[in-house]
């Protein structure tokens, strides 16, 4: 018989209430939804977007902030302290830095989307005091951590380009106003770069080493790639940094080749992964999974390319689409359909005694809907771009509007099957 | 020809020929991989015994949905044992 709540234990304590991770993936799909929705909005100034308030910024923003990052927090609320075998010590931290992400991002966005400096500043705030409270208590879990020294290499690396974004996002803002700054766009620059491959990118290559294998029930991780991408990632970053700070634009050349070098070195270490793995069918989530790779890929070549002054139809806006919703979202929402069931299985069991079976807690035709959407909207706001084409630009919005909202039913599927707890 | 590697871990028969995995030292998320791998090639009806250092919990629901049902029995100090047997039809 499957034994009752108790035999948890020591695993309870790392197991958070379902509110905390789930309040997250929940703002996660509706911000992507909302990402779209401004998107939409700011079809006409996609194609030759360079930067600058106004929707497109707004869109970006409630892409990276409100769906990645939400999502990168609530995950790593949830995974790292199992897998560190660290509790959160501090639940209502975790729980107040979604109030003040949410609040934050709400009031960022509207204020990029209508150029007002008096919502940007208090959404700026708000944000960076949710990203301070993540970092600290993210820092205290990888402090006390047992074991898995890769991952925790890679989590303190990605704080500390976190801690890098929320400087430079101020820096940004006030320079802005100020005009102190003698090259803003080399800062804008560098503040994309590390947030897109400083933050988000060395976390989510820190999870892969653990969800990767595991969803694909895999022994084949190498721990010298394993080093070896986050040595090259790092140094790119470094790099990166120095061409903004000291103003040495040769110096952006040879970060993104480096960055690509670590992206490959990522890549080969799934590919050996999964040639390990036992399970084959890996499903929908592993489309989705292996497509953000091969995206990662493509803005990759792109990136260095356009670095080294190539030219290219769409240049940096269909570098944007090819990391963003390409790269970065694209392997969220593979991951996210899997965690999300799994994550409530456990809560199941935590009340009831035993845990649900997966199948029923993934209904597969929202999910259906969502990557067809997804892909459809992929696939448009690149030929948009490519061909300055506001009408397809649109219409991929539209799709992937449609897409995040199927997100939005499947994530509610789930959350009407956990017990009331927490 | 099956690139397979080996599952990790450790495993051995007691004396009443029932099956015991070591997965402990493991880094996640090799005990899962462990036990799951010598789970899909286990065709007899006996229970089996896992020697884990920490509480499993995400391999619960993948047990859970190969048919497979747990219970923690007493062990080592700072061992967590499982018995794991096939949920009856």
């Amino acid at each position: 018989m499957i034994a009752p709540l108790p035999i948890l234990g020591g695993a309870n304590e790392r197991l958070l209430p379902a509110s905390v991770p789930f309040r997250f993936f929940a703002a996660a799909a509706g911000f992507q939804v909302l990402a779209w929705a401004m998107l939409f909005w700011g079809a006409p100034d996609l194609p030759g977007f360079a930067g600058g308030t106004g929707p497109v910024l707004a869109a970006l923003h409630l892409l990276t902030l409100g769906v990645l990052v939400s999502a990168a927090m609530g995950a790593a609320y949830q995974l790292l302290p199992v897998a560190t075998r660290s509790p959160i010590r501090h639940v209502s931290l975790a729980k107040a830095s979604f109030w003040l992400l949410l609040l934050g991002v709400g009031l960022l966005t509207l204020g990029m989307a209508g150029s007002d400096a008096r919502l940007i500043w208090p959404g700026a705030v708000l944000v960076a005091l949710a990203l301070a409270l993540f970092a600290g208590l993210t820092a205290q879990n990888l402090w006390r951590a047992h074991g898995l020294p890769m991952v925790v290499a890679h989590g303190w690396t990605a704080l500390v380009a976190l801690v890098l974004v929320v400087l430079l996002a101020l820096l940004l803002i006030v320079d802005e106003q100020t005009g102190f700054w003698p090259d803003h766009a080399g800062l804008a620059r560098l503040h994309m770069v590390m947030a897109v491959f400083g933050f988000m990118g060395i976390l989510l290559a820190g999870f892969s080493l653990i969800l990767v294998p595991m969803f694909a029930l895999s022994s084949g991780s190498a721990p010298m790639l394993g080093r070896g991408q986050l040595g090259l990632g790092g140094l790119a970053l470094v790099l990166a940094t120095a061409a903004a700070f000291w103003q040495r634009p040769g110096l952006w050349p040879l970060a993104s080749a480096l960055g690509a070098a670590a992206a490959a070195v990522y890549l080969w270490h799934m590919r050996l992964i999964l040639q390990g793995a036992m399970r084959r069918r890996l499903g929908l989530s592993f489309v989705m999974i292996r497509a953000a790779w091969a995206m990662l890929a493509l803005s990759l070549v792109l990136g260095v390319g356009l670095s080294f002054g190539l030219e290219f139809p769409g240049g940096a806006a269909l570098f944007g689409v090819l990391v963003l919703p390409g790269w970065l979202l694209t392997f969220l929402g593979g991951v996210l359909q899997r965690i999300v069931p799994f994550l409530a299985s456990m809560h199941v069991q935590a009340v009831s005694g035993a845990p649900a079976l997966l199948s029923d807690l993934t209904p597969s035709r929202p999910l259906l809907v969502y990557a067809v959407g997804h892909f459809s909207a992929l696939a448009l706001l690149g030929s948009g771009v490519i061909f300055s084409n506001t009408l397809l630009v649109r219409v991929g919005a539209l799709a992937g509007f449609l897409g995040a909202l199927a997100f939005v039913l499947f994530l509610s599927l789930v959350l009407s099957k956990l017990p009331r707890r927490g | 020809m099956d690139r397979t590697p080996p599952p990790p871990g450790k495993d051995w028969r007691d004396a009443a020929g029932i099956l015991h995995i070591d997965v402990r030292g493991l880094g996640p998320p090799l005990p899962m991989v462990a036990i799951l791998a010598r789970l899909e090639q286990w065709t007899e009806s006996g229970p089996i015994i896992v020697h884990h250092e920490r509480e499993p919990i995400y391999l619960y629901p993948e047990l859970a949905s190969r048919g497979w049902v747990h219970c923690r029995i007493p062990g080592e100090p700072g061992e967590v044992r499982l018995k794991l047997t096939r949920h009856a039809p």
